[in-house]
This record gives structure tokens, C-alpha cells and sequence, in this order.
């Protein structure tokens, strides 16, 4: 049987990077919204 | 409550609701044999591109019914929805490329999905841009419906491209007329992660469509516009 591949770190940077677009995007949302 | 607030806190519930997605996905959900622990990269990947074509979907309905109504809300509504969906097609964007090192050895190919994907990217930027570039609101309004209902026409484009033409992209797992191939323990994880994608959208389009209603206001010296 083929060993799982080890390649968490790939998948630990796609979980980061759209945490922090939302994020950033919630708290641009945030901002405009406190001054339209 | 305020239509703002109501956006705030279902974004807000959307959001942690995404960490129990990310504690689920992580630790709760097999990890698949052949692809490793990248393949979890499915969870946010699919959901965010389901709701990125979902999105210009409803830009170009929303377009079109403007085009005859004129109705004011129908063109804030695509507005609002185009600006989500272009943060949805950049987590989608990002995301795909992540995954595909590890599984294709390549960040990137110009195959039919990932090309007309990036294409959909670039229609909704342009959509955006003209909202910003036209000053007067009839004319602008009219310019973006009619953008809106040629990104409508992609969608279906984008999500066949890997039945019409040879991709490395795989063809779709969940969304075909058969049964989804992925066990029950994934299907629940991934029906999960759709349903706070779903919720995150509707959260954020509320917020965006509340703050173009506080704009207009404020440009009409504070007559209530809704």
C-alpha cells in the first residue's frame, strides 16, 4: 500500500490565506460600513 | 436592527462558524490515501467556487430584471453581489494553485476551468471598474446589467469546460447528475463548509448592500431610499 503523501503544509497555507481574504474583507466591510 | 447589523453578525456568525468547519475538516475528516492531507483543500476550494459562479448567476439575473424594472435594489443587489463574488474567485483562485503543486507538480496550467475561471475573475474586476469609472448612476447601472448578464453566460461554460475539452482539472465530484463519489464522513464536512459559505454570503452581501443604501442616502441629503 502507497504511503500517504506528506503534504499538510499545502493545505495548512490554503486554510490561512482564505481565513485572512475573508477576514480582511469582513473588516473592509466593517470600516466603510462605520463611514459610508 | 438595522440591515447593516443584521449583515454584521450573520458575517459574524458565518466566520466562527468557519473555524468549526476548519476544527471538522482538520481534525474530524479521514485524511484521502492518494492525495494526503492537500486533498482537505476541497472543503474551502468548492464551496468557494460554488458561490463564486453562484454569485455572477445572480448579478446577471439581477442585471437583466434591471434592464426592465429600473428598480434601484436590483442594481445595489448586483453590486453588492459582484464585489462578494469577487472575493470568493480570489479564494478560489488562490486556493486552487495551493492544491495543485502538491497533487499536479504545477501551481498553474491553461486548461479550459482554470483559464475560464481566471477569466470570470477578470469579469468581475472589469464589472467593478465600470461601476467606479461611469459617474452618471442611470447609465452606470445599465453598463454593469449588461456586463453582469455576459458573466451569467460564462457560468455554464466554466462548469462544463471539463466535459467539453481535455483539462487536468478533475470533473466535478459532487455536482453530476450520478451520486457524489466521496464518502459520507467528507459529504457531511463539504455539505457543512457549503452551508457557512452560503451563510458568509448572504452575511457580506447584506453589509454591502446596506452601506451602497447608506451612500445613496447621504448623496440624496438623507432621504431614506429604502
Amino acid at each position: 500500500m502507497p504511503e500517504v503523501p506528506q503534504n499538510g503544509g499545502y493545505m495548512v497555507a490554503a486554510y490561512v490565506v482564505t481565513a485572512v481574504i475573508l477576514l480582511v474583507y469582513a473588516v473592509s466591510l466593517y470600516r466603510r460600513g462605520n463611514n459610508p | 436592527m438595522s440591515l447593516a447589523h443584521k449583515g454584521r453578525w450573520i458575517t459574524l456568525s458565518g466566520l466562527v462558524l468557519l473555524g468549526g468547519v476548519y476544527v471538522r475538516a482538520l481534525a474530524f475528516t479521514p485524511v484521502e490515501r492518494l492525495q494526503g492531507p492537500a486533498q482537505k483543500i476541497f472543503y474551502i476550494h468548492v464551496p468557494a467556487a460554488i458561490w463564486t459562479e453562484a454569485a455572477m448567476i445572480l448579478v446577471g439575473l439581477a442585471g437583466i430584471f434591471f434592464l426592465f424594472l429600473k428598480d434601484q435594489r436590483l442594481d445595489r443587489f448586483a453590486e453588492a453581489s459582484a464585489e462578494v463574488g469577487t472575493v470568493f474567485a480570489t479564494i478560489v483562485l488562490t486556493t486552487g494553485p495551493i492544491w495543485g503543486k502538491p497533487i499536479w507538480g504545477t501551481w498553474w496550467t491553461w486548461d479550459a476551468r482554470l483559464t475560464s475561471t481566471l477569466f470570470l475573475f477578470f469579469l468581475y474586476v472589469g464589472y467593478l471598474l465600470v461601476r467606479g469609472a461611469v459617474r452618471d448612476p442611470g447609465l452606470r447601472a445599465r453598463y454593469a446589467a449588461v456586463l453582469g448578464v455576459c458573466g451569467m453566460c460564462l457560468v455554464p461554460f466554466i462548469h462544463l469546460s471539463v466535459f467539453m475539452f481535455r483539462t487536468l482539472h478533475p470533473q466535478p465530484i459532487i455536482l453530476k447528475p450520478s451520486a457524489p463519489s466521496l464518502p459520507n464522513s467528507m459529504l457531511e464536512t463539504w455539505l457543512l463548509s457549503l452551508g457557512v459559505f452560503t451563510l458568509l454570503y448572504v452575511g457580506l452581501v447584506t453589509q454591502r448592500y446596506a452601506l451602497s443604501l447608506a451612500r445613496e442616502t447621504r448623496e440624496n441629503g438623507g432621504r431614506d431610499l429604502a
